[in-house]
């Protein structure tokens, strides 16, 4: 009992410091007051604080004592600091905490744009589902072909964007300018894309209502990001059933170089395939291809990237009313690319890009006695500075200069040389800005301002788009633009003063994503203004711009990779209803190129115990208008529709090893693209035809691709 | 790689020996329960209590990496608890920002290093068809690195064998030197003694499991 009483005033001491501990307490809560549960309050330098219970409510106990800094910190939010005076009273308090407007939760402008990217997550495509995708033959414009948007133009290869036509689309490498970024091929045959899928970690598929970055395209932008630099050495050897080629890459800590050759020779093959064209000498070409990455300073990066290629080829042209005469057609295609770019950080809030492109590029090409030559040189040249002006509006400017010099020697025998030439520089500028009201709403304003020497006239177009996010995984976006471009080089050879062609798009899209699940539908509408007119049908006279248009269409996209293991499939589907009176047009009509329904449908599934991919597309195309001049109605007659189911299948029997096999158009379908007519008239005064057709049913493709390197796991899966 | 996404679960079955060291100072008796909440958990709510927990310890204590450390290792627990293919990246985002804190305190700790492969692993785990060939050959570069940091850590050991093993089923070669990991992982396991209380002891069932499955 003494012990006790002794003990009690010693307990009672003991316990005194405990009468000074300090009892915090508060809500955390968005600016709006939803609770924000799970995050941490923190009284800085202590290891005292707590975790916010599902309504946003916490409550510790704390023994220090005086001022303290009480830190709340939760992910997506600006920290919230508050002093607090800690003396033995309760402390309440709330803090109201702000949203950041971050990459991963703001809303994204997805009106007329697809993006294939790997950096960033939130894309539609990966670049690896470019090389992947059956029937494209690991082309770029076969792959996004199958996209909503894009009109199949069997006969061209080009990307054909609502009811526009193949020039209308332009390409960017690292922002830069590619003249024409498609090889050459015989009349009527789809053409490739110079340059390879897996060459570019990011793809930007616009097809409408693109940035003020942009210009001098109407219908679509298609900007392709380069990788940067290699991560090891090692040579890539390919075999292929056309050719081979031959790249190695060396690589060291800050940079790498590569190079590669490639030989392509497709008269074997045509030996082995009946062919629709009486080809004197296929196509061969040599192609050699530079690429140099260099990390600068801390942040910055310089690419170089080269092209060069030589294609020629021979055929022999029937006559459609006396096929047994013949006449010679003879190209050879010599082409340089050279692209320098450069990107540095300058502060915290400030990045700055730039570079400046070279494109030349010459087609010598002979048809009977008429020898032609065609050369075309062009200098790109950008710089683009992007930044936070505040947390929530990011800005994007910049300038650029183009120039071109085009030139066209004609020379019949006997006849003097008819030269065709013009010059154009293109000055611009463009300024954008991101203004986020909140992670849910967005709106981008722009302008491009426009010299052109040409018309010698300035011109200002605005760009305006707008993304609100519906929930979780919805967001409607919207996106208007005034577009231009100057007339197609056949017709400004013949006037350089004709006036650019304009288009305007009004567009609104749809977007719900759920894990592998992704849903888009868009609609538009596309007015085309100053458009070239002429009259004449051989010899063009009376060129001017008094050319109009609409296109007006709807689209559907649907991507699952979750719902069966091991499959990822996407259906896309185009409705457009375009008419056009340009050109020699006697009256508005839908173009030869367009046509209503466009639908996909790309299945890739992966076979674990076969080491294989195997994949397959279906595209169909319903029927595209000609002109039969034996009727009175202008581009009034219908092809019969287009289809295609073509096949491939990947097999890496080794780390190092890729067997690949691709097929278009299993089914053999003999699809006709249009008719072309005889100039003159038989005796009984009608015109003879002939069918526009594939080159030859299918295209058989094998390859074999082998790897080099140290570390045996690596291979050409990337390049495929 | 497709597997990838199965070595969690193999990973997941601790047998965590808890360590017979007194309980010494306030740092480390602060660190003890969320670590082994860290480890146990199976939702993430009382990983991102214990994860919030670490984070305030880490802004008291300025040069310990272990709160680093096992905030990142939490984050990447959460991840697999998510099953939202957006929300997954994000844990692994912070489970790389935390960790970055920890391997500018001590960029030579090995067990910093196998973490950050473990990372690039769970990276790919979420779309191994477009980022295999992005991230799988960093997660190998990465751990072995953390083994030739020190060839004494089991972990590191265990998960280079799991990546090496994964690849090699993938293209079909030969698991040999992934199966001859495995077992010198198992090995090290067994004699393998935390240099003190806040030490990694992660990873032995993995070891075991693969070891298992090697001898199949």
């Amino acid at each position: 009992m003494t012990m006790r009483l002794l003990f009690t005033p010693l307990l009672f001491i003991i316990m005194l410091p405990a009468l000074a501990q300090t009892k915090l307490a508060g809500r955390v809560t968005d600016r709006q007051g939803q609770g924000i549960p799970l995050a941490n309050v923190i009284l800085a330098g202590t290891y005292d604080g707590a975790t916010t219970d599902n309504e946003g409510a916490f409550s510790f106990e704390t023994f220090e004592t005086g001022t303290h800094k009480l830190v709340v910190k939760y992910v997506g939010y600006k920290d919230f600091e508050q002093e607090v005076v800690l003396a033995g009273r309760p402390v309440v308090l709330h803090a109201a905490l702000e949203e950041t407007i971050n990459e991963l939760d703001a809303v994204e402008i997805t009106a007329g744009s697809f993006m294939a990217s790997d950096e960033s997550r939130r894309t539609v495509l990966k670049a690896i589902d470019i090389a992947t995708t059956a029937g494209a033959t690991a082309d770029i414009a076969g792959a996004l072909n199958t996209l909503p948007g894009t009109q199949k133009v069997g006969e061209s290869g080009r990307l054909f964007v609502r009811g526009g036509d193949g020039n209308e689309t332009k390409t960017f490498i690292d922002g830069m300018l590619v003249l024409d970024a498609y090889g050459p091929a015989a009349p009527n045959t789809p053409s490739r894309g110079r340059f390879l899928p897996f060459m570019f970690k990011g793809t930007s598929f616009s097809t409408g209502g693109y940035s003020a970055e942009y210009g001098q395209a109407l219908s679509s932008a298609l900007v392709l990001d380069s990788r940067d630099k290699a991560e090891m050495t090692r040579t890539d050897i390919g075999l292929l059933s056309v050719g081979g080629d031959v790249t190695h890459t060396q690589a060291w800590e800050r940079g790498s170089v590569a190079g590669k050759l490639q030989y392509t020779n497709i008269r074997p093959y045509f030996g082995l395939i009946n062919q629709e064209i009486d080809w004197r000498t296929p196509p061969a070409s040599w192609e050699g291809v530079g690429a140099f990455r260099h990390e600068v300073g801390k942040t910055g990066m310089v690419k170089v990237y080269g092209n060069m290629s030589r294609t020629d080829f021979s055929l022999y042209e029937h006559d459609i009313d006396n096929p047994a005469s013949r006449v010679a057609y003879a190209l050879q295609n010599d082409y340089r690319y050279i692209n320098a770019f450069y990107k540095d950080v300058l502060s915290e809030r400030w990045t700055v890009r730039g570079g400046a492109a070279y494109t030349y590029q010459q087609n010598d090409s002979h048809a009977g006695t008429t020898a032609t030559l065609e050369t075309e040189k062009g200098v790109h040249a950008k710089t683009v500075f992007e930044g936070s002006l505040t947390d929530k509006v990011e800005l994007k400017t910049g300038a650029e200069v183009l120039q071109r010099r085009y030139s066209q020697d004609i020379h019949t025998e006997g006849m003097p040389t008819a030269i065709r030439a013009f010059d154009e520089t293109c000055i611009a500028v463009f300024t954008e800005a991101d203004v986020y009201a909140s992670n849910r709403f967005v709106t981008r304003a722009g302008a491009r301002g426009e010299y052109n020497t040409l018309t010698g006239k300035t011109s200002v177009d605005p760009r305006l788009s707008m993304a609100y996010k519906t929930g979780n995984v919805g967001q409607v976006s919207l996106a208007y633009g005034i577009f231009r471009q100057t007339a197609n080089n056949t017709w400004v050879r013949l006037n350089a003063n004709l006036e650019a062609e304009k288009a305007e798009h009004y567009i609104l899209n749809y977007q719900h994503v759920t894990g592998g699940r992704t849903f888009r539908v868009e609609t538009y509408y596309k007015r085309y203004r100053d458009l070239v007119k002429y009259t004449g049908t051989t010899e063009p006279t009376q060129l001017n711009n008094t050319g109009r248009g609409s296109a007006q269409g709807v689209e559907l996209f649907w991507r699952d990779n979750e719902t069966v293991r091991g499959v990822d499939y996407w259906v896309s589907y185009s409705f457009l209803d375009t008419r056009r009176n340009y050109l020699n047009y006697p009256e508005s009509a839908m173009p030869a190129f367009a046509s209503r329904h466009n639908a996909s449908l790309v299945v890739k599934y992966f076979i674990e115990p076969l080491k294989s991919q195997v994949g397959t597309t279906y595209s169909y195309t319903s029927g595209r208008p000609y002109n039969n001049p034996n009727k009175t109605s202008f581009n009034s007659e219908r092809t019969p529709y287009y289809s295609d189911l073509s096949l491939n299948w990947s097999y890496l029997p080794k780390p190092y090893l890729i067997v690949y096999f691709s097929c278009t158009n299993v089914l053999g379908r003999d699809n006709i693209f249009g008719y072309t007519y005889s100039d003159t008239p038989t005796g009984d005064g009608f015109y003879n035809s002939r069918p526009v057709r594939q080159a030859a049913p299918r295209f058989l493709f094998v390859g074999i691709f082998l790897t080099l390197s140290k570390d045996k796991s690596v291979n050409q899966l990337p390049t495929l | 790689m497709k597997h990838l996404h199965l070595y969690l679960i193999a990973l997941l079955a601790w047998n965590i020996t808890q360590p017979a060291v007194a309980q010494g100072d306030r740092y480390t008796a602060a660190m003890q329960p969320h670590i082994r909440t860290v480890y146990t958990a199976d939702t993430v709510p009382p990983l991102q209590n214990a994860v919030n927990a670490l984070e305030r310890i880490a802004t008291a204590e300025k040069t310990r990496w272990e709160p680093y450390y096992y905030t990142s290792f939490g984050y990447v627990m959460m991840m697999n608890y998510e099953n939202d293919k957006l929300q997954k990246d994000r844990y692994l985002d912070l489970a790389s920002k935390a960790l970055a804190h920890a391997s500018a305190l001590v960029p030579q700790e090995s067990e910093v290093v196998a973490l950050e492969g473990f990372i690039l692993m769970m990276r790919v785990s979420i779309d191994p068809a477009s980022r295999g060939q992005q991230y799988a050959g960093q997660a190998t570069q990465t751990l072995a690195r953390a083994v030739a940091l020190n060839p004494e850590n089991p972990r590191a050991l265990a998960l280079l064998a799991q990546m090496q093993y994964g690849m090699a089923q993938f293209f079909g070669s030969s698991t040999a030197e992934a199966c001859a990991n495995a077992r010198s992982a198992t090995e090290k396991f067994a004699t393998f003694q935390p240099a003190n209380p806040l030490a990694p002891q992660w990873g032995r069932s993995m070891a075991e499991k693969l070891q298992g499955t090697c001898k199949e």
